[in-house]
């Protein structure tokens, strides 16, 4: 194989992956029950009912698309929250601080994980 | 290398597709995908938590919408006698006996929807949602007799007579908005009220100010294509408003949660400000709490992104509606302008009795958050928390959604505010049963723990198609489920 067909099918087995992933993410659906790992991932889960399930319960989609199966690192997830690309709305430090969206992001990706 | 860079670039892309899809994207409700037609039942299609199994308790229900339970610990379920989608047919009370068999107790009126039960001291207590005659509180004796507690209620709208929930002598109960954000509008004769009451709008409980702005429509009632309707909040269809205009409060009103001595007297203001205030229970530590299902994008005055909200219930206070959704105001902010027309969201109220209290929950905007009530202890396990049955999204009409919303029940720990789903559908998305194939939960719309708090009864409304045109809903399709500790 050329590199690049190599390439070309990375990508794709990428996009079928990403396609099929464990997109759905509850206790029911994993048959466990979560526990946040420390007290900033319980701050975060908070944090992200306030701010985030009603349009990605559970990191499902809803109003929304899913995120839990995005593999786009937190950093990117946290200037799409700032920033609010396309239709979502942006949240500001005033709405979320700094220290707020960091511990969003850490449940989030233990959420991922889980 | 190579391999990493195009990695970092589809991930960018991925994110950035996304990104932007929402208003190119067409909506992908669960009404819009439920699939009419023979309705299958399959316990094990629901998944629930370690620990817990599920069982069919009865099926072939029309339009089931609550249980509840007798001095004697028997079952009983009322059927709503009427459905979104203009479909009328008779309410009832039915006693649920094992095996799935039904004994009919009382059959109400052509005035549905019969909403919610309680039972207390050897009598049944009914809210009939009143949609052609007004809203009515009803006992209802063994034996069947139907006695209004109180009828003419405001519930001839968008949302109905909701409850009612009996303590310490009093009936709480509540009515819902007449609309969906204070305006009459086209969408409101697309419900099918608006022709038949024409001159019906919301009524608010307090004097109130507005801030005198109107909406143009093409007039629905006429004929004559270029007949325009000016309307203001709290008007009638076709009446303007003017600024500082007063409105004067009365009792009883829309969006109100209303209290009244069971032995009859006056209806008392308990909460108001509350689009439809559908569910209510008390907690175990003698608090109440309502579920709001909040704005959709819809008539007049849109409202995009309201999460539907758990609420605890304080005496006196005033929610937010028209002008707030869970606690925030909705003017001038992307977060609730609508998405379709690009207008920018104007306050109804000139001055607001309070500033709305913060929510004890927010969850999926267009999830109809309903029936819910509280787990009292190690019997079922997660004592304290309120289970909480989402109906489902009704898009496109409510507005449009990614994915299906709701159609499960969660549990909520109302201190923290943190939503787990508890009882969801086997899938690889989530949704209604008929669209994944499956036979597990179509629409629940309430839930009640037994007498001994040991096991966990959904109540599933049954099928509803909705589309462009509405609301389809399925005879016959309604169940009630029972979930148990292991
Ligand atoms: C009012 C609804 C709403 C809220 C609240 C909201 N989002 Fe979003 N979010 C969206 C929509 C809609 C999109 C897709 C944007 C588009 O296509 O225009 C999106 C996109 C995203 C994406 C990119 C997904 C992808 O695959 O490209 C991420 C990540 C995200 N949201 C995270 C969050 C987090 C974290 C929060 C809470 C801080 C949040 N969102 C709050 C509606 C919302």
């Amino acid at each position: 194989m050329s590199m690049n067909s190599k390439a070309a099918s990375a990508i794709v087995l990428f996009l079928v992956v990403l396609a099929s992933c464990a997109v759905r993410k509850s206790e029911p659906v994993k048959g466990t029950y979560f526990q946040p790992k420390n007290s900033t991932v319980a701050r975060g889960e908070q944090l992200y009912m306030i701010h985030c399930q009603k349009c990605h319960p559970g990191g499902e989609a809803g109003l929304g698309p899913a995120i839990n199966a995005n593999p786009a690192p937190q950093f990117l997830k946290r200037f799409q929250v700032r920033h609010g690309l396309g239709v979502m709305p942006s949240f500001k430090p005033e709405e979320i601080s700094r220290a707020d969206l960091h511990a969003i992001s850490k449940y989030m990706k233990q959420w991922k994980h889980y | 290398m190579l391999h990493r860079l195009l990695f970092a670039m589809v991930v960018l892309a991925t994110m950035v597709l996304h990104t932007g899809c929402y208003r190119i994207k067409k909506s992908a409700g669960g009404g819009q995908r439920t699939q009419l037609g023979e309705r299958r039942y399959a316990a094990g299609d629901i998944l629930l938590p370690p620990g817990y199994g599920a069982q069919l308790v009865a099926s072939g229900l029309n339009y089931p919408t609550a249980v509840s339970f007798d001095a004697a610990g028997n079952l009983y379920c009322i059927e709503s006698g009427y459905s979104y989608g203009e479909d009328f047919t008779t309410p009832r009370l039915l006693r649920l006996k094992a095996g799935g068999q039904t004994t009919v107790i009382a059959t109400g009126d052509k005035n549905g929807p019969w909403t919610g039960i309680d039972f207390h001291e050897g009598k049944f207590y009914v809210a009939e949602g009143g949609v052609l005659e007004g809203g009515r509180i009803v006992e209802i004796d063994p034996s069947g007799t139907i006695r209004p507690l109180i009828s003419n209620l405001p519930s001839f709208g968008d949302h109905h007579t909701n409850g009612p929930v009996v303590r310490d002598g009093q009936l709480y109960f509540s009515i819902g908005t007449a609309t969906n954000s204070g305006v009459v509008g086209a969408d409101n004769a697309n419900y099918g009220w608006l022709k038949r009451k024409p001159t019906f709008h919301d009524i608010a409980c307090r004097d109130i100010i507005l801030s005198g702005q109107n909406f143009n429509t093409t007039n629905v009632l006429t004929e004559a294509p270029a007949d325009v309707a000016i309307t203001g909040a709290f008007m009638p269809y076709g009446t303007g408003t003017n600024k500082g205009q007063v409105v004067r409060g009365q009792v009883p009103c829309s969006g109100a949660i209303l209290r009244m001595p069971l032995k009859g007297g006056a209806p008392q203001l308990v909460a108001w400000g509350l689009r439809n205030p559908f569910g209510l229970a008390f907690a175990p530590n003698g608090k109440l709490y309502t579920t709001e299902n909040a704005f959709d994008e819809r008539g007049s005055r849109p409202v995009w992104g309201a999460g539907d909200v758990l609420w605890e219930v304080q005496q006196g206070l005033w929610y937010g509606w028209p002008d707030f959704s869970a606690g925030k105001p909705i003017a001038s902010d992307e977060e609730f302008n609508p998405k379709k027309g690009g207008q920018n969201l104007r306050p109804i109220l000139q001055e607001y009795p309070n500033q709305p209290p913060k929510p004890a929950a927010i969850f999926g905007v267009h999830s109809s958050a309903n029936g819910f009530d509280f787990s009292r202890g190690t019997a079922f396990g997660f004592e304290g928390q309120a289970f909480v049955a989402l109906f489902g999204d009704m898009a496109p009409e409510v507005g449009k959604v990614w994915s299906p919303v709701g159609f499960k029940v969660v549990r909520v720990a109302v201190a923290t505010g943190v939503i787990r789903d508890f009882a969801v559908n086997k899938g690889k998305r989530n949704g209604p049963a008929s669209w994944l194939n499956n036979g597990g939960l179509e629409r629940p719309v309430a839930v009640k723990f037994d007498p001994t708090g040991t096991s966990l009864y959904i109540v599933d409304f049954g099928k509803m198609h909705t589309d462009a045109t509405g609301s389809h809903p399925q005879k016959a399709s309604g169940a009630i489920w029972k979930i148990y500790k292991k």
